[in-house]
């Protein structure tokens, strides 16, 4: 009978975390020069498969993007999914969100998975900065476009007699914000001075990236995060004998224009990567049929965006307003939390969100509390290093830290047996910020 | 003064009106030196009535200046459609000063409400207030936009006419320019003036290259004003609502190509706006956006 139907679930799923790989990231213009965005996130994908026994599974659904894509890429990730080792039955989609791609493909599909409408899922990203596309000037195109419209030889002559010499001169992607014409650099480094973040402390940042990924490297932890290719079987811009020293002999290279000193360096920025990750997730009915143990619950997200146009805030400051208001919802304090990923697109800006956090103005001003948000134990930030140590293939920047640290929170629940806590926040072009909760499973 | 109306049969095409003016600053150096210059403001506005939007030349002018092509027509455009009629004005053998040459000082607009493409437009233009200047003579031109009676949309664009008597000291010197912090740059390539010229019809040989520039007193070719007033008015946005009043002082040429460096901000009254030379901490153009 019709009416007897539910349309509801009793209880809903929970969206978990089980596993993860990636290939090593690669400094632009190294082993993965000649490698394409749909051959790196293939190579990632069937490395999961590989890895927990997906061969011909029909996933729920693969949701994957990269943030420099060709337009030939349209279906990205579905043409990844038919040339992989998974069931052609895959269903897929692309999604793009700037840096924050990889961690929104992560939150969305867990959020299908928490609705019911999907049992599994593998999110991912991907992005090459040596193969980027190159486009076509815009008056070329357009004389192109309408050549290819045009009916009569009249027609086409005045369409053709509109391309200059000039127009014929590739249109590389753009780094800068389209909005400010200032670059990602640029932005941090008027963020960098408005809260004075000295270059020594930028620069401990970076030395601290560097030693926690070449430890958890030599103590095995990416052994099963982790496909070789191409000849590539580390990440390739780690550099485990930097030091303090070493870092402070290198040269600025952002904020020169300022009046205040620059301090931004080629070494406590993150360098041009080639890379994709992907993140293995499922509901517990789906883990338990597969065999495979939960590492993480992906509790909840909350994005947030600033008007870095009009100077408000800082270009890479969106992740300072996300937090509070996503703590905030879930009842919790930084204290609460074991683990504290802060993407390092800049050394500075792990440095200017913690420093946020600590002022009373900021915490009463610009996030309507009684004062400071908080501090972070910088015992918990980036255990196993961040991006300025393993690069930054800007889509793969998510599936990294969320397979990273869902790994290591299930390490130490097995250890300590009580909840372990992760706070993820990653920063995005266009004032985007994206963070979230990830919980011990 | 009362003025006189002459209506036009539509709005003039800028380079015949620059050729014009060119032949009246002919004349009027002529008249100058025989002492019979004309001493006032011709007592006349123009009028031109019934002007439609071009689709394309809308999308055209927003897509140049970084405006979303919307139905509703940027102050920019308007002025774009609209000031030719003043220009006319201002090639008149009865207008005391050359037209060639005139230095743009300033502009405030005031866009009483959004006007939209569907809209057919009355323009009506005349030039007022002859005064000193420390550095010669300045004229404001005024032009009016009305849709079925209704005034939409006003300019004042104040031009300077360098060394032209009265020269009695303005008095007026300059603060020193202090740099605010920057919110993003424009960096412009060379072709910038060509391109706005497209738009705007504003051909004059300043804006379009080294060479035309160079034979009129300037190492390169320079932006128009009113290309980096809208650039800022683009970089306001959505936040300057549909009723404001939007003024700007053009302090130095941008020469081309070019890095201005701006801040854009909101403050106590609306959105601000500067634009400099980072290099020589030298202000280009400083305005501001104003609710209405």
């Amino acid at each position: 009978m019709a009416a007897s139907k539910t349309t509801t679930p009793a209880a809903a799923p929970r969206a978990l975390v089980l596993g993860g790989n990636r290939i090593p990231f690669a400094r632009a213009g190294g082993k993965y020069a000649h490698a394409s965005n749909q051959d790196m996130l293939t190579a990632a994908l069937d490395g999961l498969v590989a890895r927990y026994g997906l061969q011909g599974e029909r996933i729920g659904e693969v949701a994957a993007g990269a943030v420099l894509k060709h337009s030939r890429d349209f279906n990205l990730t579905r043409e990844t999914v038919l040339g992989s080792a998974l069931s052609a039955e895959t269903p897929a989609y692309d999604l793009q969100q700037a840096c924050a791609t990889g961690l929104e493909t992560v939150v969305s599909l867990s959020n299908k998975i928490r609705l019911g409408q999907i049992e599994s899922a593998v999110a991912g990203g991907v992005d090459t900065t040596s193969d980027a596309p190159i486009a076509v000037s815009d008056r070329l195109r357009r004389a192109l476009l309408d050549l290819s419209r045009a009916r009569s030889v009249g027609q086409k002559i005045a369409a053709a007699s509109k391309i200059r010499p000039k127009d014929l001169a590739p249109a590389t992607p753009r780094t800068s914000e389209p909005r400010t014409g200032l670059s990602m650099g640029e932005h941090q480094a008027l963020t960098t001075a408005q809260w004075g973040i000295t270059r020594e402390a930028q620069d401990e940042i970076a030395f601290a990236s560097h030693q926690n990924l070449a430890a958890a490297w030599a103590e095995g932890f990416f052994d099963d995060l982790v496909t070789p290719y191409r000849g590539q079987s580390q990440d390739g811009n780690l550099r485990a004998d930097t030091s303090l020293e070493k870092l402070a002999t290198l040269k600025p290279t952002f904020g020169l224009g300022l009046d205040t000193p620059a301090t931004m360096t080629a070494g406590n920025s993150t360098p041009l990567t080639d890379g994709a990750s992907t993140v293995l997730l499922g509901n517990d009915a789906w883990a338990t049929a597969h065999g495979l143990t939960p590492l993480a619950v992906v509790v909840d997200a909350e994005a947030a965006a600033v008007d870095f146009v009009h100077g408000v805030d800082g270009l890479l400051m969106a992740g300072a307003f996300a937090v509070p208001r996503l703590l905030e919802r879930n009842g919790l304090t930084l204290a609460d939390f074991d683990y504290v990923e802060i993407h390092e697109a800049f050394a500075s800006t792990v440095l200017t969100t913690l420093a946020a956090w600590e002022s009373e103005t900021f915490g009463r001003e610009r996030l309507g509390l009684d004062g400071a948000f908080g501090t972070v134990d910088r015992a918990r930030l980036n255990v196993h290093g961040s991006s300025l140590a393993a690069g930054h293939p800007f889509a793969a920047t998510g599936g990294r830290i969320v397979a990273t640290i869902s790994k290591e929170l299930h390490r130490r629940r097995a250890a300590e047996g009580r909840p372990v806590r992760a706070l993820v926040s990653i920063c995005a072009a266009g004032g985007l910020g994206l963070t979230a909760i990830l919980e011990a499973a | 003064m009362t003025l006189r109306t002459v209506p036009l049969p539509g709005v003039p095409g800028l380079g015949g009106v620059y050729a014009r003016g060119a032949g009246a600053a002919a004349r009027l150096a002529i008249a100058r030196r025989a002492g019979r210059a004309p001493a006032g403001l011709p007592d006349v506005a123009y009028e031109v009535r019934g002007v439609e939007v071009d689709p394309t030349h809308l999308t055209d002018y927003q897509h140049l200046l970084g405006e979303p092509a919307s139905d509703v027509l940027p102050a920019g455009f308007v002025h774009v459609l609209a000031f030719p009629v003043a220009t006319a004005l201002m090639a008149r053998t009865d207008f005391p000063l050359s037209l060639l040459g005139l230095v743009h000082l300033s502009n405030v607009v005031t866009q009483r409400r959004a006007v939209r493409l569907s809209e057919v437009l009355d323009v009506r233009a005349w030039a007022q207030d002859l005064r000193p200047h420390r550095a010669g003579t300045q004229v404001d031109l005024v032009t009016e936009v009305s849709v079925a009676g209704e005034l939409v949309w006003s300019g004042v664009s104040t031009y300077l006419a360098k060394g032209v008597s009265p020269a009695e000291s303005g008095g007026d010197a300059r603060e020193e320019f202090v740099a605010p912090v920057p919110t993003g740059q424009w960096r412009l390539a060379g072709d910038v003036g060509r391109r706005y010229a497209a738009v705007s019809g504003d051909r004059n040989p300043i804006h379009l290259s080294k060479v035309s520039a160079k034979a009129l007193g300037f190492p390169r070719a320079i932006a128009h004003g009113m290309y980096t007033a809208a650039r800022a008015l683009a970089d306001v946005g959505a936040a300057r609502g549909e009723a404001f009043v939007w003024s700007v002082e053009f302090a130095k040429p941008v020469l081309l190509p070019g890095t201005v460096t701006v801040r854009v901000a909101a403050d106590d009254e609306g959105f601000a706006f500067t634009g400099w030379d980072a290099k020589r901490t030298r202000p280009y153009l400083t305005g501001t956006v104003r609710p209405l």
